[in-house]
């Protein structure tokens, strides 16, 4: 199935590096200099010290899931053929405030329990986009 | 005591709800603003101050303003939001009143949410920037897909059930039997509510408001200038506006507990009474949701408790805490926030006809509650007598 005319994102001068780790099939998130916390989105500083200082830190992509909608209504076309389809709020293993996004690959929309263990995988889109999505593990 | 009864709403104007207004927002703007100012016994040469709130679907004060023919303006807002910022501009308008800066601010809302501009995004999209380059590539933007996602925390935390958010869909229904503006007056039955068909499981078409071509206008002036216009004043005892986390990113993390529970201490401080003290709330319902959470969140019952406390029957008219009594953006229509202030003024009034809450003295009207923006804003209004 084509990815391909999806709404594709727009980063940003905060983004931009996270997006272009995906594309190596990395999963980063930021580690702040100061504190230690981790966060994501991708932000200039920590909320929590302010520090300015902070680094890219690879996560292992497992998580669970913390909340999910199942599809029915297209409201893109797009979407059109993959009706129903599950979106993942997924709360990262490293830590309890870290959540990302991404649509259910490899299961039944069904199949989906509160706080299933998943694994991210990257699809590549095209030669420009990759997506992250995520699968039961 | 910040704002409180220092400003009063002095008149209210609709537009007709359609799915098809024929005419543009600016047109609506008009209409509705120039009711609101028959209602006050005003007219548009009184009028020195202009406020709304807008996403790109809507005309601005400053076209307003001169369409309209207003001598001079000296104050106006023109504020970036959606549903979370409706009742913010009605607390600003109250801010700009006490500081003498405005004497009569007409706030209003005109939208073609049918006909031109739908908020899922149908035919229009929504950029993928900020914390939506996450969602949306997913096709997670649009609102009923968001408040699906956090309706489902709700569930899975509290054990939320399908049928407990059916009764706020079927309460409403009842309630709009009563109010000859909804769009929406025949009754539906929970065996109704549980057939209809999902849009984002676990929100059903039933759990979803109505998109809407709509106006509606309120006339803020000072409370001491109010009692010497046409309308009984309603008095703004409590206003507030603010928050601070990003649900919708995320950051934050707890979808179960909204942007009101931050404010309503605030909120009700301000105003000098607390949720014992309400008698008809309208709570913002984009989703069936929405109200469920705000009825834990700004303490009418406990947390986790919104579900049972709504398949009560406590929130129907004739209960404890009748809501959202005009049928909600549920049933009667959505102009995003501001016919919710507009119907806790006829019930302070005592105008509400068929929905009437006898003796109503005390009404809280709600914005979204901040899942989407960083912030909620509320009202707690009070009959001047
Ligand atoms: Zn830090």
């Amino acid at each position: 199935m084509s990815l391909g005319g999806r709404p594709r994102p727009q980063p940003d001068r905060d983004s931009a590096p996270w997006w272009e780790a995906v594309r190596r099939h990395e999963l980063l998130v930021q580690e702040c200099g100061d504190c230690g916390t981790l966060r994501f989105p991708p932000r200039a500083i920590c909320g929590r010290c302010r520090s300015r200082r902070s680094a890219w830190a690879p996560v292992r992509g497992t998580g669970r899931v913390a909340s999910w909608v199942v599809n029915h209504q297209v409201f893109l076309r797009a979407f059109a053929d993959e009706v129903p389809y599950a979106v993942l709020h997924v709360r990262l293993d490293e830590a309890d405030d870290l959540f990302m996004y991404g649509d259910l690959t490899g299961a039944d929309p069904a199949d989906v329990t509160p706080g299933m263990p998943v694994r991210a995988v990257f699809t590549d889109v095209d030669d420009d986009l990759t997506l992250v999505r995520w699968r039961p593990r | 005591m910040g704002l409180r009864d220092r400003a009063a709403i002095a008149g209210v104007g609709y537009t007709p709800f359609s799915k098809d207004s024929g005419v543009s927002t600016l047109t609506l703007a008009i209409d509705a603003i120039l009711a609101a100012l028959d209602d006050a016994g005003l007219g548009v040469d009184d009028v020195d101050a202009l406020a709304t709130h807008r996403v790109g679907d809507s005309t601005p004060p400053w076209v307003v303003a001169p369409a309209l023919g207003v001598p001079e303006v000296h104050w106006y807002l023109d504020q970036f939001g959606g549903g979370s910022v409706s009742h913010a501009v009605i607390g600003q308008a109250a801010m700009a009143v006490a500081a003498g800066v405005a004497r009569t601010v007409v706030c209003y809302r005109a939208i073609n949410a049918r006909s031109e501009f739908r908020m899922g995004g149908t035919g229009r999209g929504v950029a993928p920037v900020f914390d939506a380059q996450y969602q949306a590539p997913y096709g997670h933007f649009a609102p009923p897909q968001q408040f699906a996602m956090f309706t489902r925390a709700h569930m899975i935390k509290y054990g939320t059930t399908h049928e407990q958010l059916g009764a706020i869909a079927v309460t409403q229904r009842a309630h709009a039997a009563g109010n000859p503006r909804a769009l929406k007056r025949d009754p539906i039955t929970m065996e109704d509510y549980l057939a209809s068909r999902w849009i984002a499981e676990p929100l059903r078409l039933l759990d979803c408001c109505l998109e809407t071509d709509g106006a509606c206008a309120v006339v803020v002036t000072s409370a001491e200038r109010a009692r010497d216009l046409a309308a009984p004043p309603v008095l703004i005892s409590g206003a507030v506006w603010g928050g601070g986390d990003s649900l919708l990113s995320g950051q934050g993390g707890d979808f179960t507990v909204s942007e009101a529970a931050r404010i309503a201490p605030r909120l009700y401080a301000m105003a000098g009474a607390g949720p014992e003290d309400v008698d008809v709330a309208e709570l913002y319902d984009c989703f069936t949701y929405s109200v469920l959470v705000q009825l834990e969140d700004y303490g009418f019952c406990a947390k986790g408790e919104g579900g049972p406390y709504a398949a009560s029957g406590a929130t129907r008219l004739g209960g404890p805490l009748p809501v959202n009594t005009h049928g909600g953006f549920l049933s009667e229509g959505y102009v995003h926030g501001i016919n919710h202030v507009a119907e806790a003024v006829a019930q302070l009034r005592g105008t509400a006809g068929d929905r009437q809450v006898r003796g109503a003295e005390v009404a809280l009207s709600t914005a979204q509650p901040g899942y989407v923006l960083a912030g909620t804003s509320a009202l707690i209004l009070r009959a001047d007598r």
